[in-house]
Formats: structure tokens, C-alpha cells, sequence
């Protein structure tokens, strides 16, 4: 191994502290640190490279294509897509997945118009402006999800083009879910013949298809293509996720793209073989139940934290099946501490499974002091938008 | 001169934040108007530097900032009102590239429309342009 001047040795030493210090107030956002991949270190040696389509022949050997395709097949039982007609890949991360869903969407139907919640991830504007896809922001309802008059308003005045519906399958912020039964009884009364549904499923992806009574969020319900995570629910140290999609539908922007030779329709040439090891593991060493075992303790914790911020008089509460608790927005101090989401006068916590009870009892009562002490006070019962 | 928009929550030094910040870039604002439409203040500038006050307000998490590339617009916050006014640009054939819902409190919405800031785009939402 190759030495480091001592100085830099020292600059990654001082970046390891701050990152397991950072690592201990880590309440605000979607990543599971509770991972162990150690067993897969040695791969790390070798320059893999998962390029191209993992269901096809590829010249280039030193690829994990095989357990990609496993790890595929995986997320296919878990979102019932149709066993024999599935197409995906595994991702860079969520917005990837997304991108690849409203690509495909757009192919489909070029002229089509876009529709999503003002309570989207805002990286979906990004994916509008790449595929420079025509959008219009729909209005949400105080709980994240999305406005269903305002859906039919907006597409009966447009019902001349196809429908794209980005639909959440769990909102950033509040962790809501859009009734895909709703937005398709939509398109019925509307009588929309051709229309398409993609969900955005990033942190929510991992945790219906684990729950007793999951809302309609995968391809029964009328989907066309899912993005998930891998490094929120799953966990990863290197951002990842996955995107499937109704093969027909793939196939046949793939012969749209046969003019450049070749039918590979991934968005990037060279992909990730090192993450589809990781989420191959995970779902290996876990398994179905060991899953389902963590997410219904991600939600008895946050039914805990809305518990005690109850007691403190915070107004505190969750969507059905979501482990986001929403809560009156702190000061700056106590939001950088504990790195939370903000979003105008509401902030969340997410209890992922790295989150203890013991962290949670810390940083309620930061919180109760904080809301107290500051001119918060009157934010406490004022956080439902 | 193409203008800013800046919108945020209402409260006092806001104004004077916008200008020591837009001052320490070294940017001067030639004009600007502000209005207050219930809990929110817009401003409306323009600067001699466009693009260095872009980045400079973009540092303040607590402003939302729409170009000149938009047009902001002031609507009741109702369902339906957003697709009529997208009915309008449909009815004279000008293209919309995005409808953004940019703040919204269950009485009025300030809604940004990417589209040509044309004198008839312009025309067409009269009613309930803000900037």
C-alpha cells in the first residue's frame, strides 16, 4: 500500500472524526447507517464496471451483472411487477430511477404533459429541464398528498394530450403517498385512453411492501415504472437505487434508439458493479423477515418520538405507514445539530433503523427547550400547511 | 432590463438583508418595488449585475428567486384556478415549459409560469401578474 505525506494522512484522519461525530445527531434524512459490508472489501480491488443492459451479453467480463439481475428480480417480487415482462437496472440514487421513468414516459409520449405535487422532491424541476418534458405543478393537501381536484381540473383542461403522472409513493418532507387508485379512477372519468404513471418510491419502496395493509404503490396498482433507493432503507455507503419498468414499454424506445447501435437503454455508460454486491447482501443476510422485523420497529419508533413530543405539547404526527414525524421547525442551531429536513415552518425527523430511543429522548427534549426558549413557541400547534 | 423576483416570508429586515448582501457583492439595485400579499413579501429588482445577484440571493435558503425566465402570477387558492390560466396559453398556442406552485396559504398562490415573456404572454395573464 501506497504511504500518504503525513499531513494528508492527517487531513483524512481529521475527515473520518467529523463524519462519526456527524454520524451520532444524524435524525433528518433517509439513509440507514446500520450496515456492514466488510465481507465484500475485496472486491474492491478489482476495476468492475456493470455497463450496459444487466439483462444482456456484454464484451466486458468484470461485471456483477448476474447478482444485479438477482437483486432485480428481488425488487420484482417486492413490487409485483408482471414476473416475465419486468425490464430495470440498478442506479446511481432515486433521482436516476426518476429520470429514467419520466425518459422513458416521454419516448413513450412525446407530446405528453407532466404532472406533479408541489410536495415533490425538488430535483424532479432537474429531470423536467433535462428531458425538457412540459410540467405543471399540481397542489398538495395539508397531509403531502396530492390535490385530486386539482389533478382532475388541470388534466381536464389538457385531456387532449397524454398524462405523465409523477406520483409519490412517499414525499420527502411528510413521507405522504398519492392514491394511484384515485389518479387512475381519474384517467377513467376523463376516459384518457393513454396516459402513464411513474412512482417515485424512494424511502417508501422499502417499507410497504413489508406492512401489514400497504397503500397501492407498486405495479397492481396500475404503475408503469418505480424508483427506489438502496441507500435509505437498505443502506449503502455509496449512493445507489433501482428503477423497473414494464419491458414492452422499454423495447420499444429500445427500437426507437437502434439508429445508434445498440438497444442499451441505461441513462449512463459506465454503472456501478460494486452497489448491486451491497443491496445483494443486504437483501441475502437479511431476508423478507429480517426486513419486515426493522421496518415495523422504524415505525413503533416513530410513534414513540410523536408520543413524546405529545407530552411536551408538539404538535407531532405521521402519514399511515410512513416513519416521517413532522413537527413545528426548531431554531437554526438545533436544525444544523441534528441535521434535519426543513421545509418553511415544518422540519422532520425520519426514524431509520439507526435511530435508538435513546437519540430520540436527546432530541426531544433539545427540541421541547428549543420551541420553548424561542419565539417557536407559537409555531407548536401551526406546523399542519 | 430583465428583473429578479424574490419572494419570502414576511418580516421586518428582510429588505435591508437583500440589500447588505446584493452591497457586499458589490452589486447596485437600479430599481425595486415590493409588495406584501398575505404572508409573504415580493420584490421585484433590477441590478447592473444580473447573474452575480442571482448567486448572492441563492445563498439564503429562507428566499425563493425567480428569473426573468418566469412569469409570477397571483391566484386564489382554489383547485381548477392553475389549469385556467394553463387553458389560456393553450387557447392562444403559447408554450408553457413549467407551472410551478412557488408559495400558497390557502387563500392566494403565487404560481411561476416558464414560458417567452412576450407582450401578448404578458397580456394574457393581466389579471393576476405580480411580476
Amino acid at each position: 500500500m501506497k504511504q500518504l505525506p503525513k499531513e494528508d494522512s492527517k487531513k483524512l484522519d481529521k475527515l473520518m472524526n467529523h463524519l462519526q461525530e456527524a454520524a451520532e445527531t444524524f435524525l433528518g434524512y433517509p439513509c440507514n447507517r446500520t450496515f456492514d459490508y466488510s465481507a465484500l472489501y475485496p472486491f474492491l480491488g478489482l476495476p468492475i464496471n456493470n455497463v450496459g443492459d444487466p439483462f444482456m451479453p456484454s464484451v466486458f467480463g468484470l461485471n456483477t451483472h448476474a447478482l444485479e439481475r438477482e437483486v432485480l428480480d428481488i425488487f420484482k417480487s417486492y413490487t409485483h411487477a408482471p414476473s416475465d415482462s419486468f425490464w430495470g437496472y440498478i442506479t446511481n440514487g432515486g433521482t436516476e430511477g426518476n429520470m429514467y421513468g419520466i425518459f422513458l414516459a416521454r419516448e413513450l409520449h412525446p407530446d405528453g404533459m407532466v404532472y406533479y405535487s408541489e410536495d415533490t422532491h425538488y430535483s424532479v424541476n432537474k429531470i423536467m429541464r433535462v428531458l425538457h418534458a412540459r410540467n405543471i405543478m399540481i397542489k398538495s393537501q395539508s397531509n403531502g398528498e396530492m390535490d385530486y381536484d386539482d389533478l382532475y381540473e388541470t388534466v381536464r383542461i389538457h385531456r387532449d394530450v397524454p398524462p405523465i403522472i409523477f406520483a409519490n409513493i412517499g414525499t420527502t418532507m411528510k413521507g405522504a403517498v398519492d392514491n394511484l387508485d384515485k389518479i387512475r379512477g381519474i384517467m377513467k372519468r376523463l376516459a384518457i385512453p393513454r396516459y402513464y404513471i411513474h412512482a417515485d418510491a424512494a424511502l417508501s419502496g422499502m417499507i410497504l411492501p413489508f406492512v401489514d395493509h400497504p397503500q397501492p404503490c407498486d405495479f397492481r396498482a396500475g404503475i408503469d415504472s418505480i424508483s427506489i433507493s438502496g441507500h435509505k432503507m437498505i443502506g449503502s455507503p455509496i449512493p445507489c437505487g433501482v428503477v423497473l419498468a414494464k419491458k414492452g414499454n422499454v423495447e420499444r424506445i429500445a427500437r426507437s434508439v437502434e439508429y445508434i447501435g445498440t438497444f442499451d437503454t441505461t441513462l449512463t455508460g459506465s454503472r456501478n458493479a460494486v452497489t448491486p454486491l451491497f443491496l445483494w447482501y443486504a437483501f441475502k443476510s437479511t431476508g423478507r423477515e429480517g426486513f419486515r422485523n426493522i421496518i415495523a420497529e422504524c415505525i413503533e419508533n416513530a410513534d414513540y418520538a410523536i408520543d413524546k413530543m405529545s407530552h411536551f405539547g408538539i404538535d407531532a404526527w405521521r402519514n399511515y405507514n410512513s416513519i416521517t414525524v413532522v413537527f413545528p421547525r426548531p431554531g437554526a442551531a438545533l436544525v444544523s445539530k441534528w441535521q434535519l429536513a426543513v421545509q418553511q415552518k415544518i422540519a422532520h425527523i425520519i426514524t431509520m433503523p439507526h435511530v435508538t430511543r435513546k437519540q430520540i429522548d436527546r432530541f426531544v427534549a433539545e427540541l421541547a427547550a428549543d420551541l420553548i426558549d424561542t419565539d417557536h413557541a407559537d409555531h407548536k400547534k401551526s406546523n399542519r400547511q | 432590463m430583465k428583473q429578479i423576483t424574490i419572494i419570502g416570508e414576511d418580516r421586518s429586515g428582510m429588505m435591508a438583508e437583500i440589500s447588505s448582501a446584493l452591497a457586499e457583492g458589490g452589486i447596485n439595485i437600479e430599481t425595486l418595488d415590493a409588495e406584501t400579499i398575505q404572508e409573504w413579501t415580493v420584490m421585484i429588482l433590477t441590478v447592473d449585475r444580473y447573474d452575480d445577484a442571482i448567486r448572492v440571493l441563492q445563498q439564503n435558503p429562507d428566499l425563493r428567486i425567480i428569473t426573468d425566465d418566469a412569469i409570477l402570477l397571483r391566484l386564489e387558492d382554489r383547485p381548477g384556478a392553475l389549469a385556467k390560466i394553463a387553458k389560456r396559453f393553450k387557447d392562444a398556442n403559447i408554450n408553457m415549459r413549467s407551472v410551478r406552485i412557488i408559495r400558497r396559504d390557502g387563500q392566494d398562490a403565487l404560481v411561476a409560469i416558464s414560458t417567452e415573456r412576450s407582450s401578448a404572454a404578458l397580456e394574457l395573464v393581466k389579471d393576476s401578474l405580480v411580476s
